[in-house]
């Protein structure tokens, strides 16, 4: 792939959107893992538990604080113009991470728990 | 109180629902007329969600044992082990989509076609997650009414 090409793939989406869109795909995988962890392991569960007072809490604080960390920090790379990825290419991991998100909560409710 | 709680999460929740709606739409007419209230209504879903996640959040962490133990001894339990189960944490990844709508609607939505595409896909996944946590919520309240009426 030429530069030009490359220059005109990422132009189409600001720095933000493509840093943080891959950093709410990440974030998303990582929210329905973590549900995981902490429902088949009691330690972590009383760990996360223990951080706050309420595992929930703690929960939704790592998913944020991580989707807003990865996002900025995905946008400095490359000597401040962020990550480079294609606006096709960021729609599939974004839909990808979200759906995957979603589907493994729902699937270790419904099965796994 | 806890009544008054619970009603205005659902209030904000159907805020962001609707509002993430003319988000979508006006997306789908983008011009130079309605560029100005696609940032502005794309910031107000994303406050309106933050609302509605710490007041329900806030219910959940206080008042929601209660329900939780009528729930589990009635006749729907699944209200509370499938649905609000699946319903608190799908409502984190609902809240990083409406965080991320006002970033992705920032730019010229009329002259950028990708730009574009990324508000609609977003706002589209917004409302599928938003009626689901309605769906559930309307679950989870069926099963405490359950559970009442089982006594």
């Amino acid at each position: 792939m030429s530069a030009h090409e490359v220059k005109s793939e990422t132009a189409g989406l600001s720095k933000s959107t493509r840093s943080f869109g891959v950093a709410l795909a990440l974030a998303s995988v990582v929210n329905g893992l973590l549900v995981v962890a902490k429902e088949s392991s009691p330690a972590v569960q009383a760990g996360m538990q223990k951080l706050t007072g309420h595992h929930w809490i703690t929960h939704s604080t790592i998913i944020l604080g991580l989707f807003f960390l990865v996002g900025w920090g995905l946008g400095r790379i490359n000597g401040g113009q962020g990550i480079r990825l294609t606006p096709g290419k960021l729609l599939s991991i974004l839909v990808s991470g979200v759906v995957l998100g979603g589907l493994i909560i729902i699937g270790f409710y419904l099965v796994g728990d | 109180m806890n009544e008054v709680i619970l009603m205005a999460h659902v209030l904000f929740g159907v805020g962001c629902l609707l509002t993430t709606l003319w988000v979508l739409v006006d997306t789908l007419n983008a011009s130079p007329k309605n560029l100005a209230r696609i940032h502005r209504l794309s910031k107000v879903a994303a406050a309106c969600m933050w609302v509605a996640f710490a007041i329900g959040g806030y219910w959940y962490v206080v008042f929601y044992k209660v329900d939780k133990a009528i729930i589990l001894k009635g006749p729907w339990p699944f209200a509370h082990q499938f649905f609000m189960e699946t319903k608190e944490h799908l409502v984190i990844l609902l809240l990083l989509l409406v965080t991320y709508l006002p970033i992705a609607a920032a730019g010229n939505l009329v002259a950028n076609r990708d730009a574009r595409r990324v508000v609609l896909v977003v706002a589209t996944l917004i409302i599928g997650l938003a009626l689901t946590a309605e769906g559930d919520g309307a679950i989870i309240a069926m099963g405490v009414k359950m559970g009442l009426l089982a006594r």
